[in-house]
């Protein structure tokens, strides 16, 4: 009796989950109100970067495009598989992945559904061994973050290189959450533009090996800045929350990522900025336009999907006048700042 | 061999060492925590959740208040009720032990971030950095001598009192006749029962105190050593407390060399931009360290004999 009930629930659930994986494909009417999920990686929305920014994104879509926006945070790895199929078997019309991390997970789920269109920040569709599947349903959304690192790392360059910092011994620093593309090449760019402002500066590079634990990130800027550091680069998401507070107390300059963190903490002079609320509203415009494209699509400085802000500091007038001139030379084309962090 | 003879100069820096010891602390207080729990015979391994809980709700207090010592406060009674929670399921209602210690860790990870956002709106924790913080504390005199002074008497607050907690739950345990108690309930609490010990009492009280314990590492992770709340920032730190709790045999100054071994690989880790050696192959270092010294020297080591049974009166 409680068994035969029970299976037939499940059979309705899954009549259900049928149908509205098929209602994906319902045709576009104008009438039609469309259905985004955001999944996070285990970052999670508070993390004032990449995931909170992709829900700003998220939003602005909700507004300007009336469509429903939902969100799903992950909190282990385990997560990203669940909460892609959950959205996808639901009838979303645009599922987002946030972050490089949930690469395999979006490969997986998107071959799964293939009338549901998918969209991920910072990288592909992949099978386990991180090769591209290329499905036609998988939009991917890269950065050049060595055009926003080179332009906090033409300001770092400059600062050092005119001794007015503390140590002033030509070294600064860089806290890597976890050695991966999209974090390398901010610390690509940022060394690269340092050493053409100040060939003799040294660029400290080190990792935590997290994403959300400030205390790991504050203890490798802390000994970074022992060794001499001015300005500190954290590329490490939550984690690198604490490297920003460690410059802070050590009386040094510290460089934030992804979001505008001035108010992360005092010391931050400089954010570089990726900007996945600019990426994720693009996706989302595709989608309701109808006009969606699998394949790669890359934001950098040229559409403005990537750049600098200047925090709680004023930039010198030549200093200015240095990144605004590196600004439109990467703009035009002329100069390209490196992927791969230079030796 | 460029990579370990860095290793081996970082050794000779005081740097290194106040580094490990403040990271050893963060393990040192769960680690407390959990001998004095199973010791009393309730296997605990909920001290992440716990120290998560303490951490979240001593930055909404540190917010709230502005006040880092009412906050820590604050914490410790989070992480003890957690901790009770976790008392009334496996002593009261007799439950698994190790499955009520994994949804209270589930639990407190679910319920931080559901709280973060509902509480300060998804862009608002960037206020946890007005936060006052828990002040680090150099000991007149002591701070000036050579090298030792910089490890042991330039510290935060919180150090100071791990060290002093770790001797005072030595002296209770092996000196007092609380300690006795608490150590009879957790090998054979039939008889302890018979010579008239309340068995549930002393339970009670070492699991709760295992959650203060957990509550003020919390405190110090969030409002000592960093200045913010991050959804899973205990990083897994209540389980390597753990691990540091049965290397060290189920005693306070076993688990604190344990601690010590752990956060000395951190400190080390920390170093990864100046060591020349892949940073994934530095941070297997403590863990490595672990294998060899527990399979080495550690021997066997088995818990207190009635560690994880639920006590029912009567039964043998």
């Amino acid at each position: 009796m409680g068994q035969t009930r029970l299976r037939l629930l499940g059979l309705v659930a899954v009549a259900l989950m049928l149908a509205a994986a098929c209602g994906g494909t319902s045709s576009n009417t104008s009438t039609k109100q469309f259905k985004i999920g955001l999944v996070t990686d285990i970052g999670g929305l508070n993390d004032k970067s990449f995931n909170h920014l992709a829900d700003v994104g998220l939003l602005k879509a909700v507004t300007d495009f009336n469509v429903k926006g939902d969100v799903k945070e992950s909190k282990t790895g385990d997560d990203y598989i669940p909460n892609l199929t959950n959205f996808a078997s639901t009838g979303y019309d645009l599922v987002i992945g946030v972050g490089f991390l949930m690469q395999e997970a979006v490969g997986t789920v998107s071959g799964q559904f293939p009338n549901v269109h998918f969209a991920i920040i910072d990288g592909s569709g992949t099978d386990a061994a991180g090769n591209d599947l290329k499905h036609a349903n998988v939009a991917s959304l890269f950065f050049r973050e060595q055009d926003a690192g080179a332009m906090v790392g033409v300001i770092s360059g400059m600062l050092e290189k005119q001794g007015k910092l503390k140590n002033n011994k030509g070294v600064i620093s860089a806290v890597g959450g976890v050695s991966i593309p999209p974090v390398n090449h901010y610390i690509a760019g940022y060394k690269w533009a340092a050493t053409m402002e100040d060939p003799g500066i040294k660029v400290l590079v080190g990792y935590s090996n997290d994403f959300t634990d400030p205390a790991k990130c504050k203890g490798v800027a802390q000994q970074q800045i022992q060794g001499n550091s001015d300005v500190v680069f954290q590329v490490a998401g939550g984690c690198g929350l604490g490297a920003l507070q460690a410059a802070g107390q050590a009386g040094v300059k510290s460089i934030g990522v992804d979001a505008d963190q001035k108010d992360a903490d005092p010391s931050v002079i400089a954010s570089a900025l990726k900007k996945v609320d600019v990426a994720t509203y693009t996706a989302i415009k595709s989608v309701v336009n109808g006009q969606f494209a699998a394949g790669a699509l890359t934001f950098d400085i040229q559409n403005d999907g990537a750049g600098y802000q200047v925090d709680n500091f004023t930039l010198p007038a030549d200093i200015l006048a240095e990144v605004t001139k590196i600004h439109d030379e990467i703009k035009a084309g002329t100069l390209t700042p490196p992927a791969d962090i230079p030796a | 061999m460029t990579g370990l003879s860095d290793i081996l100069h970082l050794l000779y820096t005081a740097n290194l060492w106040q580094a490990a010891l403040a990271a050893a602390v963060l393990l040192l207080l769960p680690a407390l925590g959990g001998v004095i729990s199973e010791r009393s015979g309730v296997v605990n391994i909920a001290m992440e959740g716990m120290m998560l809980t303490g951490a979240f709700f001593g930055v909404v207090a540190d917010l709230a208040w502005h006040n880092p010592w009412l906050a820590t406060g604050v914490a410790i009674l989070a992480g003890g009720l957690m901790a009770l929670v976790h008392a009334v399921v496996s002593i009261r209602f007799h439950a698994d032990q190790i499955v009520s210690g994994i949804a209270i860790n589930i639990f407190a990870a679910g319920i931080t971030v559901f709280l973060v956002n509902r509480i300060y709106g998804i862009q608002d924790v960037g206020h946890a950095t007005q936060s006052e913080l828990l002040p680090n504390f150099n000991v007149p005199g002591l701070d000036q001598l050579p090298f030792l002074g910089q490890v042991l008497f330039q510290q935060n607050v919180v150090v100071y009192a791990a060290l002093i907690l770790l001797v005072l739950v030595h002296i209770v345990l092996f000196r007092t006749r609380l300690g006795l108690r608490i150590r009879a309930v957790g090998e054979h609490p039939q008889a302890a029962d018979t010579a008239g010990i309340n068995v549930y009492l002393i339970r009670y009280g070492a699991v709760v105190t295992s959650g203060f314990l957990s509550g003020l590492a919390g405190a110090f992770l969030a409002i000592g050593v960093s200045n913010t709340f991050v959804p899973n920032m205990t990083d897994g730190r209540g389980y390597i407390a753990l691990a540091a709790m049965i290397f060290g045999k189920w005693t306070p100054f076993g688990a604190f060399v344990a601690c010590l071994i752990f956060g000395l690989g951190q400190a080390i880790y920390d170093n990864n931009s100046i060591i020349h050696v892949s940073p994934y192959l530095l941070s297997m270092l403590p863990y490595i360290l672990t294998l060899v010294v527990l399979a080495g020297l550690v021997g066997r080591s088995s818990p207190p004999a009635a560690d994880g049974i639920p006590y029912v009166p009567g039964s043998e």
